[in-house]
């Protein structure tokens, strides 16, 4: 069986409405999620922040991660700009902010570099192992045991913060800060924050970090851009930051917009349930239904055909017999009209003679 | 097998598409960038816009940007002065009838381009296509290097861009010019008499130019861009002409950045004589009285004297006329004033145009910021500040009969800055202690010693010559309450541990934690004061060898 344009048009089509009409997946979310209430969150200040690593060195300490070759007193490592890595949870990286605007060399500024605890994280958003969780303290914790290392989380992260254990030949786990969760969970704070000797970190509730915010904002408008880093940035984050430069000058990136992550693929993936479930049962009905058309056609079109044969014979043998019978007559005819003029020659020669 | 084939051709030819496409758009995205830097763009003080034929109607071509000391300087080689370009303007009609009377003594020349109008579209285009192509091409005729003759040539669509700087003439300029016109103002100070209709000198009545000519040219008044380009360009001519000592008359003399860091700058001028008062009280305006029955509050009397000494031009605080600030400012603001009252003329944050705007900036220096960086810019001041200015009027004998006059009323604001004594007070040195050690939090690091008194000594020689300061200042007490903060002023305030604890408690989550509170405010008025020392963390604290 061939399948004609218009036909494969038509069956879009009907797909087409059946996804449209069917419910949104958004119907049942909660498009303003402002994260769990009470949740906690930390707020840098890169205004305060004077780059002596004391953050990094608590963090390598908490988590028992590997030491570094160079020790964390070591500020000549600040003349690179890092990343995290499996090994170091967070970063300190140094920014001039007259970079690429044509200003002289300004007073370097300092920003501190981990995970931001997206209110809606896109690494969990894009697992389909659900290897990380949202707790309602706020960290995104990450579950090895389920992990099956397709590192989506490390593509899904607009921040660029997961990274992956790549020496770990048997079982490579995806690595990322956790906001100290287990120390949280125990009454302490995280250990950057509380080594932190200039409090360019404040931990508290995001609600709470947010009244900070503004008001240093609001006392000191000379020190501060009006803007509170990450109230709304991809939906949200649990870590805050507050400048007295740019943004962008520091480091980070302004084009992620304020829709978190998840919601930018919700209504792609709100229809799979409809392609995966209604269409094969639609497209099977729609294919069934022309196919029993179809055969229904053929046996119409079955039945003409020997019913026109029929009547086409009927009519020959009429035809034919007409004709014999036509002919039947002509020649008795013919024989008549032989026979009356071989009798009329006869007497012609009769009378001559 | 076949189909496998064609598959793998069509990923093929795809990922080739793909990667075209992305190296497109790198290259289009880098064309962009260019095309929107200035930086490789060449930059000069000397561009002016040629877009006369704008007042006719839309024009057709991109407007020419003319090089003026490009042609100043070529014209210059060939023993031709101004008069190579721009007419005569013994007619000039710009100048209306009554201002011509006053400028008669200058042969003034017209701005405009061989011409004294412009009178249609035609001709203003004939006059400059005719004269600019003509000499051109006799120049290169003549095989000299010189300009455009071609359209696209003058009428460029990526021109230099202007680094054109506004100009000022502050006090050392304005000096400089009385001087070498022996104090003849009537040169160039001068007013319009509504009734004759006449321009005319009043002494003692003059002001600044931009008090009456605008940014654009106005019924019988012109732009102070023409204006000041009329009779500075022009007297500066005259007298180069004469083989004196002149000020530019090329553009980039006086709007080009780095030659205006050249202009001479007198550091001791001396005031200027317009009879302005030495001492005034700032009142409310109502006639009379010492103390005003209507105002709630004492007068200020106001050093006028030293504050000409403390601003570049009288602009600076006169900002449209040199007549009072009540006149416009009143209690309750009026039309004149764009109802913006007398107290917030006075005390209004935030800019510089009001007494309280501008001392507060001045905090913003180097030796104020280390303390002054931690004040909060909005918070409500200190009632007992206000009594700073507001000073307590003298008791006048007679007080039911106390009619002062304007000059009365200076005098008794005279004798009120003289009772003034702006010295910083603070407490003997057996009160400051010399040495604090901080022990609070010894762990990694062992304890702080900190020069307290050294450091009170460098903070008080840092303001020993602010009269500012110093008035502010006068307070025992006032001084340590740069750190010593949220506390009475007192010999003995409270250590810094005393309020500040544990960190990021969240009843009292604005307050910072004991180890914040150190390093925020001993860092931080390092940082604002320009300090390099101390470097690293071992130049306050060792670090603690037996912990580690």
């Amino acid at each position: 069986m061939s399948i004609s344009r218009r036909k494969f048009l038509g069956w879009l089509g009907a797909a087409g409405m059946g996804t449209a009409m069917g419910s949104s997946a958004d119907a049942a979310s909660n498009k303003h999620f402002t994260g769990y209430p009470g949740s906690m969150g930390v707020l840098h200040d890169i205004n305060r922040c004077v780059g002596c690593r004391s953050c990094e060195a608590a963090c390598n300490k908490v988590n028992e991660l590997q030491s570094p070759d160079r020790a964390f007193t070591d500020l000549s490592v600040l003349d690179k700009k890092r990343r995290t890595t499996s090994d170091a949870y967070t970063v300190v990286n140094r920014y001039d902010p007259a970079t690429g605007t044509g200003r002289e060399k300004e007073e370097p500024v300092f920003r501190k570099i981990q995970c931001n605890h997206c209110l809606e994280p896109a690494c969990a958003s894009a697992c389909f192992v659900r290897a990380f969780t949202k707790t309602k303290e706020g960290a995104v914790t990450y579950d090895a045991s389920v992990c099956v290392g397709c590192r989506y989380c490390m593509i899904a992260c607009p921040f660029n913060i997961p990274a992956y254990e790549y020496d770990e030949a048997f079982t490579p786990r995806v690595m990322k800060c956790t906001m100290c969760h287990p120390r949280i969970m125990k009454g302490q704070i995280p250990g950057c924050v509380e080594s932190c000797p200039k409090e360019a970190l404040t931990f508290g509730k995001r609600d709470d970090l947010i009244k900070i915010a503004n008001e240093r904002i609001q006392k000191y408008p000379d020190s501060y851009v009006d803007h509170i880093y990450g109230e709304h940035e991809m939906g949200g984050t649990n870590w805050l930051y507050i400048s007295d430069v740019p943004f962008e000058r520091a480091g980070m990136r302004e084009d992620l917009g304020i829709t978190p992550a998840p919601q930018l693929t919700s209504g792609a993936l709100a229809g799979v349930p409809i392609v995966v479930g209604l269409w094969p049962v639609l497209l099977t009905g729609i294919y069934a239904m022309s196919k029993r058309k179809e055969k229904i056609a053929q046996e119409e079109e079955a039945q003409a055909v020997a019913q026109a044969v029929a009547g086409t014979e009927a009519e020959a043998k009429k035809k034919l017999s007409a004709a014999l019978a036509k002919a039947e007559k002509d020649k008795e005819t013919a024989v008549k009209k032989e026979v009356k003029k071989a009798l009329e020659e006869a007497a012609k020669a009769k009378e001559e003679s | 097998m076949k189909k496998g084939k064609s598959l793998l051709r069509w990923a093929g030819v795809l990922a080739a598409g793909t990667i075209v496409l992305i190296c497109f758009s790198f290259v289009g995205a880098r064309g962009l960038a260019s095309l929107s830097n200035d930086c490789g763009k060449e930059k000069r003080a000397d561009v002016i816009k040629i877009d006369t034929l704008k007042v006719f109607g839309d024009i057709e071509r991109p407007e020419v940007i003319f090089l003026h000391d490009l042609h100043t300087a070529a014209l210059e080689k060939k023993n031709k002065d101004c008069s190579a370009c721009h007419l005569s303007g013994k007619n000039f009609e710009v100048i209306p009838d009554t201002l011509k009377a006053a400028v008669q003594r200058i042969d003034r020349m017209s701005p405009k381009f061989r011409r004294l109008k412009d009178i249609s579209r035609k001709e203003v285009m004939d006059i400059y296509h005719n004269n600019c192509i003509e000499c051109h091409t006799n120049m290169s005729a003549d095989g000299e290097k010189t300009g455009p003759v071609t359209c696209g040539g003058c009428h460029r669509k990526n021109p230099p861009v202007s680094s054109r700087q506004p100009v000022g003439f502050d006090k050392s300029l304005h000096f400089r010019h009385s001087k070498v016109q022996e104090k003849k103002c009537e040169l160039c100070h001068h007013e319009y008499d509504q009734k004759a209709e006449k321009l005319v000198y009043t002494k003692e009545k003059e002001g600044s130019c931009r008090y009456c000519h605008k940014q654009e040219t106005q019924e019988n008044r012109i732009s102070l861009k023409l204006a000041s380009h009329l009779s500075c360009i022009d007297c500066h001519r005259k007298t180069l002409a004469k083989k004196a000592k002149a000020g530019p008359v090329r553009c980039s003399g006086c709007h080009d950045l780095e030659n205006q860091k050249k202009i001479e700058k007198i550091a001791d001028v001396p005031r200027m004589e317009r009879k302005q008062p030495d001492t005034i009280m700032i009142t409310t305006g109502q006639p009379g009285r010492i103390k005003d029955v209507t105002a709630r509050m004492d007068f200020v009397p106001f050093d006028h004297k030293a504050h000409e000494g403390y601003n570049d031009t009288c602009r600076v605080c006169h900002h449209t006329d040199l007549e009072k600030c009540n006149k416009c400012h009143t209690p309750a603001g009026k039309e004149e004033g764009k109802y913006i009252s007398l107290e917030q003329a006075m005390h209004q944050m935030g800019t510089e145009n009001t007494c309280m705007g501008c001392h507060e900036i001045k905090q913003d220096d180097k030796k104020c910021a280390g303390c002054h960086v931690f004040m909060q810019r909005t918070r409500k001041k200190e009632a007992s500040s206000c009594l700073r200015c507001h000073m307590k009027q003298p008791e006048v004998s007679d007080p039911g009969n106390a009619q002062l006059s304007e000059k009365q009323l200076a005098a008794v604001a005279g004798t009120m800055l003289k009772a003034r004594k702006p010295v910083t007070d603070t407490f003997g040195d057996e009160d400051i202690p010399e040495k604090v050690v901080i022990r609070d939090m010894v762990n990694k690091y062992g304890p702080a010693e900190f020069p307290h008194r050294k450091i009170v000594h460098t903070l008080l020689d840092n303001i020993r010559n602010n009269k500012l300061a110093n008035y502010f200042h006068s307070e025992k007490g006032t001084v340590c309450q740069g750190c010593h903060h949220n506390s009475p002023a007192s010999q003995k305030p409270p250590r810094c541990g005393n309020c500040h604890g544990k960190p990021f408690d969240d009843k009292n989550m604005f307050k910072p934690g004991k180890m914040g509170a150190y390093h925020i405010q001993c860092m931080g008025c390092h940082k604002e004061m320009g300090l390099e020392k101390p470097v690293s963390c071992t130049d306050c604290h060792k670090e603690n060898k037996v912990l580690n």
